[in-house]
């Protein structure tokens, strides 16, 4: 029977953000990621009906990554967004907030796409070359020679992931642990072209988060019984490594295309065997000290090192291998014979360590950028999420690296750019509407809808039912908590703006954010005592949050420009 | 429905279908296109505007449809653009056709004809306008591009003879193409990347093997990066390969470079033989064998000072291990499209490792400029500074976008285009039968565009010294006259051309605008009926005698238009030129000419617009059966800028548009398109053809017989619905 089946056709829908469940799909999605946004956000709890696996978080990452969606428009809204965490680790939620609101805002005003999407992308530009200019009132520099803004950089991230459930000291322990292993993956004598070394994470579950370590080298963990068969040795100079990547198990390896006719009695096992030993005598004679495999070790072979003191350890596996290469400087040997001299490697130290209930091997570095982060938490879903922050975190700090600004966070960079882009398309509408056929009634509209959609990302802050305002200075966000009195002087209700920058003790006056006021000026340039003077800060990631408006913003545009979706049924 | 056994109307038929895809891919079509979501089967989404791509996401199912999205598919794998086109210009075709038969049909509702019998008699209509249309395609249609349209061609190039390209008209071309490919505030960023790209990877002397190296290997020439916005693309010099080094070794200096198809390393037994083993020693031995000799080839490269294997296959851990210790970077497993590129581009032949310890110097070793790690959002790849050994420098586009289906988009659009410039560098010939004989002198028209003005221009701008043709190159037609071969002509035309720079057209000419037109009016009437031949043919003489006495019985016509006259768009930089050259025959003759490589019109309909005027100029004098179908073709061509100005108003519409249009044409004035941009004309001929090509397919189809086949449902009336 053939079971060649003819192609069904395609599904076609016209017009597809005007139909009825797009829009249903679509709130359904923004109500989960904005639920889930900020210090405060609600965790969701991820798991399959039959069983397995429960994953509670409240990242974006992981979020979307175990999120299936069916609708292409969906599917095309999640997929930029997870590209997005993919490179930048940081401000995921804000992404995919902020493009449901910006598709959401613009369906309403049934302005046609063209103009629709010329303008926001004039609107985007607006802001980016404002976030990128000296004269911008929500940046500041990053200091490398103190740890103080770097370490506000680490703790906001941290506090903005409640699923990690960590306390205020752990938090403070782990932001110091994140810093300072990524002090250490920074080569000490960097000149010009800098490589960064790597961060291993070793996971340690069921400890407590205070335990958790750092230790420049790599762990290897081991059982303890293996463990006890390691031999101490006591040696003043460096330890010679000698790193395979080949197996030393004795299989025999590729015999080429053709047929090997073997005659009776020859055993090709002994033979390899043979040459085994042979290795393991020019190893010794070299004088090395540590042999490591990425795969398996023959047991004879191992005996046989360990016979002359040196120290076997195999079934390394293929992720160690690269950090092993870098920090022992070996030349990864995937030979079974004559081995070059140059292709040993050397470490300062080895030592047996116990961290919980699990024994490992340190391998200690000369002088390396290869660290281990030991990260404990209480249970494996509140690890996962720490393991994710973690990983974020040290990206986050490269990127600042690379590029050392950082935004105020709190959501105050959101609301002072949207007082910024009112005033300008408010005061200065002839220079954003330079060439095209836009009118001015409809910048105004698009205008409002974007700023309202980045007002609506922080006001996704705010979960316990409070108000958030803004002040008419500098634009920055408040919030008051819900049962609040209300006839009070506000400064004796607000203590601090969001990003901790400035507080109630001076002259402002404040509004709701959502009432319409009459646009203003935020003021710009960041003064440096001001920055100097606030010790905790709330800060962002200045790569990852231009990215992610960025990617907002295209996204919004394409899935606005669709005139069809043509559905594959087969 | 039709299914069943549709028989009676193929073109009601084909028209339902055409409409629907009408429907859609109109959405797409021009600078206010919108774009089309496609989900594939695995689960990918893509978003499109390219009109292939979307009927083939379709899955059509009715018959019709299928031949037609096949038809669409046979020309886009020649021209590489054009499907959105040929679907509204087909609709607008049956259209047509359409509703002349719902006229005569209610003039055959009186007869008393069985519907049967009607049915077969449509049949038979249809073949004759089949067969209409086919004549029409293969006899007419060059000829009223070679006689008439061809006077408002401009060239894309700054110099006719070497093909050279200035950025702004290619910025123009490109922008005017990216327009209708991607997404609106995508299209100038990408089309200024194109540019760029262009311009980074050819030199002066590069020719059309440029681009077909880059059509063919395009796949290989671009990286995908996700998670990054539209902006951040760009382009990088050398060659990006999406592979990591299995082997790195930095290296300063001269790197030189081999290339493997085979193992390095020997095979312990070759395939078909047999190795027999009588010993556990023989076994160690022949180990030992081939590890030193591995280690020989290696030591040997290291020697010759090769610093970088790229392979083809997997090398072994042997291998690698004894590239690292002599200092060899090795990269495994490129697939044959990236082997055979780097090929071309630096004419290396791999290197047999058997043979070459036997010599003493490996010749097959190339210098590469440099070769590093390149890390693009985490992934690593290989970055290559391949040193050409051709025209094409080697440079990678960094295609980066928030999704995977965007990214592909742009990567169809610039792969696109890259067909389209290389369509464009060639010459399209044209054949035509025309109906002239030996008095009449059809073609020595000396047509010239912009009349008046576009004489004084020359003078004017130019300021240089003007001489009359010399006498050799008027020789040198009468000699081509007699060889007719279009090709040497064409060449030769075309350096006296540059050689004379400042080209004045050959006769001193007295000619009003109004003058050539008339001309052009009364030769057409005069091909028709040739009895009153000779004396309009006289009474021309006299009205145009200075023209006609210089050139005395010249058969050959030439119309050179000028130098970057008032031209359309009125950029710079552009040169229209025509050539043409025609053998004349006596009552019917058959002629060849060409479009030649470069030619461009101004977009928004420009193309469309003129060949309906001069198509509807030619009706008028044919029979009345073809006249219909003249007429047809030429208000069918109108659908294109229709769909274009759809969302124009005011001046800007349409019927504004059109009428200026016409105006200008009947003034002999210069058409003022409101859009700046330029498109291919080879494109559009070749689009015209396929079309037609298309419809006389459909035309000659009277019965669609559906084989119920056992199993299978029929679905065709459900695909009717959804779409």
């Amino acid at each position: 029977m053939s079971r060649l089946d003819a192609k069904k056709p395609s599904l076609c829908k016209s017009e597809p953000l005007t139909s009825e469940r797009v829009r249903t799909t679509l709130s359904v999605l923004k109500r989960i990621v904005t639920s889930c946004y900020g210090p405060s956000g609600r965790l969701k709890q991820l798991h399959n009906g039959s069983g397995g696996y429960v994953c509670t978080t409240s990242q974006s990452s992981a979020l979307l990554s175990h999120l299936s969606v069916t609708h292409p428009i969906l599917k095309i809204l999640t997929a930029s967004v997870q590209n997005h965490v993919s490179s930048f680790s940081d401000c995921g939620l804000f992404t995919a907030i902020l493009c449901c609101n910006l598709i959401e805002n613009v369906q309403r005003l049934g302005l046609t796409p063209t103009s629709v999407i010329r303008l926001n992308t004039h609107l985007l530009s607006l802001c980016i070359s404002y976030l990128k200019s000296e004269t911008c009132g929500c940046r500041i520099p990053v200091d490398f020679s103190s740890t103080q803004i770097l370490l506000c950089l680490v703790r906001s991230i941290l506090t903005s992931k409640p699923a990690c459930t960590l306390t205020r000291a752990e938090t403070e322990h782990i932001s110091a642990l994140i810093l300072r292993a990524f002090l250490l993956t920074i080569p000490e004598n960097a000149e010009g072209h800098i490589i960064l070394g790597k961060c291993l994470i070793v996971p340690l579950k069921g400890q407590r988060v205070i335990d958790s370590t750092v230790l420049p080298g790599i762990l290897i963990e081991m059982s303890e019984v293996q463990l006890m068969r390691l031999l101490p040795i006591k040696k003043s100079a460096a330890l010679k490594v000698a790193l395979f990547c080949t197996t030393l198990s004795g299989d025999i390896s590729d015999t080429g295309e053709g047929t090997v006719v073997l005659s009776y009695g020859v055993s090709l096992e002994n033979a390899v065997l043979d040459q085994l030993l042979n290795l393991g005598r020019q190893l010794v004679s070299d004088h090395v000290d540590l042999v490591l495999c990425q795969k398996v070790i023959h047991p004879s072979l191992k005996q046989f090192l360990n016979m002359h003191r040196v120290i076997a350890i195999d079934r390394i596996g293929v992720t160690l291998m690269e950090p092993l290469t870098k920090m022992t400087g070996t030349q990864p040997i995937g030979s079974l014979g004559s081995i070059s001299p140059n292709s040993y490697g050397s470490v300062k130290d080895v030592c047996t360590a116990k961290f919980g209930s699990k024994h490992f091997v340190h391998l200690i570095p000369n002088e390396a950028t290869i660290c281990s982060l030991l990260l404990c938490n209480r249970n494996d879903a509140a690890w996962d999420e720490l393991k994710l922050t973690c990983q974020a975190a040290l990206h986050v700090l490269q990127l600042t690296l690379k590029e050392p600004w950082a935004l105020l966070g709190g959501g105050c960079t959101e609301t002072h750019l949207a007082a910024y882009i009112r005033h300008k398309t408010h005061n200065n509408p002839e220079s954003i509407l330079k060439d095209d056929e836009c009118t001015q009634t409809e910048l105004q509209l698009i205008a409002e809808a974007f700023c309202s959609a980045l007002e609506s990302v922080v006001g996704s802050l705010e979960h316990d039912g409070g108000e958030i305002l803004t002040d008419m200075k500098y634009g920055h966000l408040w919030s008051v908590q819900a049962d609040s009195p209300c006839l009070v002087n506000w400064p004796d209700l607000l203590s601090q703006c969001g990003c901790g920058l400035y507080n109630s003790r001076e002259e402002l006056s404040w509004s709701f954010l959502r009432s319409t006021h009459h646009p203003f000026v935020p003021q710009t340039c960041l003064s440096h005592e001001a920055v100097g003077s606030v010790s905790n800060l709330t800060l962002d990631c200045l790569t990852a949050k231009l990215s992610g408006l960025q990617v907002a913003v295209e996204t919004a545009n394409l899935i606005l420009d669709l005139s069809y979706v043509i559905e594959d049924t087969n | 429905m039709l299914s069943s056994m549709a028989a009676a109307g193929s073109v009601t038929a084909a028209l339902q279908v055409t409409e629907v895809l009408e429907a859609i891919v109109s959405c797409c079509v021009g600078p206010e296109g919108r774009q089309v979501l496609c989900t594939k089967p695995t689960g990918e989404v893509l978003l499109s505007r390219n009109g292939g791509r979307l009927l083939e996401a379709l899955h059509l199912e009715h018959p019709i449809a299928r031949m037609i999205v096949d038809c669409v598919s046979s020309h886009l794998k020649k021209t590489g653009d054009g499907a959105k086109t040929f679907i509204i210009y087909l609709c607008h075709l049956l259209r047509g056709l359409h509703s002349i038969t719902e006229k005569e049909k209610d003039s055959l509702m009186c007869e008393n004809i069985q519907t049967y019998g009607r049915h077969w008699k449509n049949c038979c209509q249809w073949k004759f306008i089949s067969q209409a249309l086919l004549t029409f395609q293969t006899q007419v249609l060059d000829g009223i591009m070679d006689q008439y349209l061809s006077r408002h061609f401009l060239s894309i190039f700054s110099s006719a003879k070497e093909k050279t390209l200035c950025r702004s008209s290619l910025e123009l071309l490109l922008e005017a193409y990216f327009c209708g490919r991607v997404g609106r505030n995508n299209h100038k960023f990408i089309s200024q990347l194109m540019c760029d790209y262009f311009f980074k990877c050819t030199t002066c002397k590069s020719g059309t093997d440029v681009f077909e190296l880059v059509d063919d290997c395009f796949v290989e020439l671009n990286v995908g990066v996700t998670g990054l916005p539209v902006s951040d693309s760009r382009i990088i010099a050398g060659l990006v390969l999406q592979k990591d080094f299995s082997r790195y070794c930095p290296a300063d200096g001269d790197i030189r470079m081999v290339i493997v198809t085979e193992t390095i390393q020997p095979l312990f037994s070759a395939s078909g033989s047999e190795f027999i083993l009588n010993s556990e020693a023989q076994f160690q031995t022949s180990q030992f064998w081939i590890m030193e000799k591995t280690k020989a080839i290696m030591k040997h490269l290291c020697s010759q000072n090769v610093t970088l294997l790229l392979s083809s296959v997997r090398q072994p851990d042997l291998v690698i291990y004894y590239a690292g210790v002599n200092g060899i970077s090795v990269v495994e497993c490129l697939s044959s499209e990236e082997i055979s590129l780097i090929q071309r581009i630096i004419g290396l032949s791999p290197f047999v490792p058997l043979h070459a310890l036997s010599q003493c110097e490996i010749s097959n070793t190339a210098l590469v400029k440099f070769c590093k790690p390149l890390i693009l959002r985490s992934r690593r790849y290989v970055h290559l500074g391949l040193i050409s050994t051709c025209t094409f420098i080697p440079h990678c586009i960094v295609l980066c976008g928030p999704v995977q289906g965007l990214i592909k988009q742009h990567e169809d659009a610039l792969h696109g285009a890259f067909k389209m410039l290389r369509q464009l560098f060639k010459d399209l010939d044209l054949n035509y039968v025309t109906q002239a004989n030996d008095q009449s002198d059809t073609a020595s028209l000396f047509i010239c565009k912009n009349s008046g003005e576009s004489y004084k221009v020359p003078d004017a701008h130019n300021g240089s010294i003007q001489k009359p043709y010399p006498d050799t190159v008027i020789e040198n037609k009468d000699e081509l006259e007699k060889t007719q071969t279009y090709l040497k002509a064409y060449s030769n035309l075309a350096i006296s051309d540059v050689e004379l720079e400042t080209y004045i057209p050959y006769s001193i000419p007295k000619l009003t605008p109004a003058d050539t037109f008339q001309t052009d009016e009364t030769l057409r009437c005069l091909s028709l009926e040739k009895n009153r031949l000779i004396g309009d043919y006289e009474a021309l003489l006299k009205s145009s005698s200075t023209a006609y006495s210089t050139r005395g019985n010249n058969r050959i016509e030439i119309c050179y238009e000028n130098l970057q006259v008032t031209n359309i768009t009125g950029k710079g930089g552009l040169l229209p030129v025509s050539f043409k050259l025609q053998n004349m025959g006596t009552s019917q003759s058959y002629l060849s000419s060409s479009v030649p490589a470069g030619c461009v019109l101004p977009v928004g309909g420009n193309f469309e617009i003129l060949l309906h005027y001069y198509l509807l100029n030619y009706a008028k004098k044919c029979h009345q059966s073809e006249e219909t179908v003249v007429s047809i073709i030429a208000n069918a061509l109108l659908g294109i800028p229709k769909v274009l100005y759809k969302s124009k108003t005011g001046k800007d519409s349409f019927p504004h548009m059109y009428i200026r249009a016409v105006h200008a044409l009947q003034t002999n004035e210069p058409i003022v398109s409101s859009q700046a941009g330029l498109e291919s004309v080879t494109g559009k001929c070749q689009l015209l053809t396929s079309v037609l090509q298309c419809l006389t397919k459909i035309l000659t189809i009277d019965l669609v017989i559906t084989v119920k086949r056992h199993p299978q449902k029929v679905h065709s009336q459900d695909s009717e619905d959804e779409l």
